[in-house]
């Protein structure tokens, strides 16, 4: 094993920590800024310009508050659940490519923490993975509406994750492969329809896959209109309810995190990652990225919340039978080889 | 390669002890965790022998679906109202012991009759670099030259779901459907085709499918089922019949 190889990949997972932290607290303020935009409000502009001292205060204010465990609680597990979701959130970003390689030093650094030949299926595993932490402390906060919370959480996150994965398996029929490398150059590609010109996006030849794995995505995030599992006005906030202080800002931090590697996942697989018109570069994705999550605040002030069962049964009877289909479509296309890929 | 052994070590260990966590938990979800552990570290241990693809399944598949059903189950059922085991403790012991102990020498004369390493077989570390990495060799042997096989598995795995939901039923799908129509629901809310033949029923304490209401004017109708009527309307719309 390389040992130098081995510490650059620390160093650039330590990195990538740090600015997906950042990124995440500054996520906050843009999604108050933005959804108080929306309702006519102002939201937070007393600390500091704009408010954007704001995330600072929320922290500070979260770190100083009483950790509380309920009696009924079942102790170690109340204390770890929170930590098992945020530790898995910001995995997912290591296999984003984030560019080729940066010359640093003499030493030839490429932008991308860990490059797995799997790494979308690698995602999708993380995903399912870190609903334990939902399910475990919704379990061991010793509370009935904690309990359904979990429940709920289970049940939608092993519905959506399947359509999910389903949504993405047209791309891998198109590209070949599982690696998002792979998937990036295919795409940076250049798809020639008659006189049109146009990049070889997965948006433009999987719209379909990419409007499930829009939808899936917003609900494997537990974001609204889905955020059924932490329903304030039904659940009392669901698994959440007995957290408090850092317990409850690691949930927070999971969620947001959680959002934005799904984001920089849908604009890597489906917009292009890095490729873009004039020059291509870690500016495009965060551009594509940023408007998946000013999507997200959009839905959350746009749409109501769904009936439990209807979650349900749009995941079954609608979502995954159309998953199906594209499969079966993309994999006819590709069998008869229309249009030349 | 020692880097290699130590990682290998640690997730070994760290494995062992997962496993031994399901068993002596008494906390049927404590269990699950152990076993969601051990999972991981095992997933972990494919990875070191870079067999990405595996390692990514037995995380989706084993920890990420199966387990979670597990827990799911378990979480509803309170730990006090597990049933007792039958049996004093110290038959359980001697039984537990007995059994592992004979799946323990089952396990050792395996391996010690085939030898660990076993005949190589034809997908050498340069044919699956030829061909393209583990998951694409994989997915060649599997859709390629097992296709029949992993069909038929596919159509083996169909039926038992559908039958296990058709087991999983109170009863048989044509007495549902029975009893689906043999439902009349009492609604108070307004019908909304008011001139729908009446029920060709004769209830006891109805006339012609319509019971008085004690107060107000409203008459309570009998449906066949809530979708023929709208929501509730507010109270002036009534027209009544």
């Amino acid at each position: 094993m390389d040992w130098q190889r081995l510490i650059v990949s620390y160093l650039a997972g330590f990195v990538l920590l740090t600015v997906l932290l950042g990124l995440m607290a500054y996520m906050t303020w843009f999604e108050r800024r933005v959804l108080a935009r929306m309702q006519h409000r102002v939201g937070p502009n007393r600390t500091g310009p704009f408010g954007l001292l704001q995330p600072i205060a929320d922290g500070i204010k979260l770190l100083a508050k009483e950790d509380i465990v309920p009696a009924n609680a079942d102790r170690l597990v109340f204390l770890v659940a929170p930590l098992l979701s945020f530790a898995l959130a910001p995995l997912g970003a290591a296999v984003i490519p984030f560019g080729d390689t940066l010359q640093l030093f003499g030493i030839e650094i490429p932008l991308l923490v860990a490059d797995i030949n799997v790494a979308v299926l690698y995602v999708l595993a993380l995903g399912s993975v870190g609903v334990y932490g939902i399910i475990l402390g919704g379990y061991a906060s010793g509370n009935r509406y904690s309990l359904l919370g979990a429940l709920r959480s289970t049940a939608q996150v092993i519905s959506y994750e399947l359509v999910l994965g389903l949504s993405l398996v047209g791309v891998f029929i198109l590209s070949g492969s599982l690696s998002l490398q792979d998937i990036l150059r295919e795409q940076q590609r250049m798809l020639v329809l008659g006189p049109l010109t146009l990049p070889n996006w997965y948006i433009l030849s999987q719209p379909l896959a990419f409007a499930l794995f829009l939808i899936a995505a917003v609900a494997e995030t537990n974001r609204a209109p889905f955020d059924l599992p932490e329903a304030e006005t039904e659940l009392v906030a669901g698994y959440l309810t007995e957290y408090s202080g850092f317990r409850f800002s690691f949930y927070f931090l999971a969620e947001y995190i959680n959002m934005i590697v799904v984001s920089l996942l849908a604009a890597t697989l489906f917009l292009g990652g890095i490729d873009g018109p004039f020059a291509d570069g870690v500016w495009w994705l965060a551009l594509k990225a940023l408007f998946f999550l000013f999507f997200y605040v959009w839905l959350r002030a746009t749409l109501p919340r769904f009936r439990y069962d209807q979650l349900m049964g749009l995941a079954w009877k609608v979502l995954l039978p159309l998953a199906l289909l594209n499969i079966g479509l993309t994999g006819l296309v590709r069998l008869w080889g229309i249009g030349a890929l | 390669m020692s880097l290699e052994v130590a990682v290998f070590s640690l997730l070994a260990l760290v494995s062992v002890l997962g496993a031994l966590g399901v068993v002596l938990a008494r906390n049927p979800v404590h269990s699950a965790i152990g076993l969601v552990l051990s999972f991981l570290n095992v997933a972990a241990i494919y990875l070191v022998a870079r067999a990405e693809f595996l390692a990514v399944v037995q995380v989706i598949v084993y920890a990420g679906a199966i387990i979670v059903l597990v827990v799911f189950v378990t979480m509803l059922v309170h730990p006090d109202d597990l049933p007792e085991f039958h049996g004093r403790r110290s038959l359980r012991l001697v039984t537990g012991l007995v059994l592992g102990a004979a799946l323990l020498a089952e396990v050792a004369a395996a391996v010690l009759a085939r030898g660990v390493r076993g005949a190589p077989g034809p997908w050498t570390d340069e044919v699956v670099a030829a061909v393209g990495g583990n998951t694409r060799a994989l997915g060649q042997v599997l859709y390629v030259d097992y296709t029949l096989g992993i069909q038929l598995t596919a159509l083996l795995l169909l039926a038992a779901t559908i039958a296990a939901i058709a087991l999983a039923r109170p009863e048989a799908i044509s007495d549902r459907v029975a009893a689906a129509r043999r439902v009349l629901t009492i609604s108070l809310a307004h019908p909304r085709g008011l001139d729908q033949p009446e029920l060709p029923l004769a209830l006891p304490g109805t006339q012609d499918g319509r019971v008085k209401a004690a107060g107000g004017g409203r008459p309570i109708v009998l449906a066949r089922s809530a979708d023929e009527f709208t929501e509730q309307p507010a109270w002036g719309e009534w027209r009544g019949r």
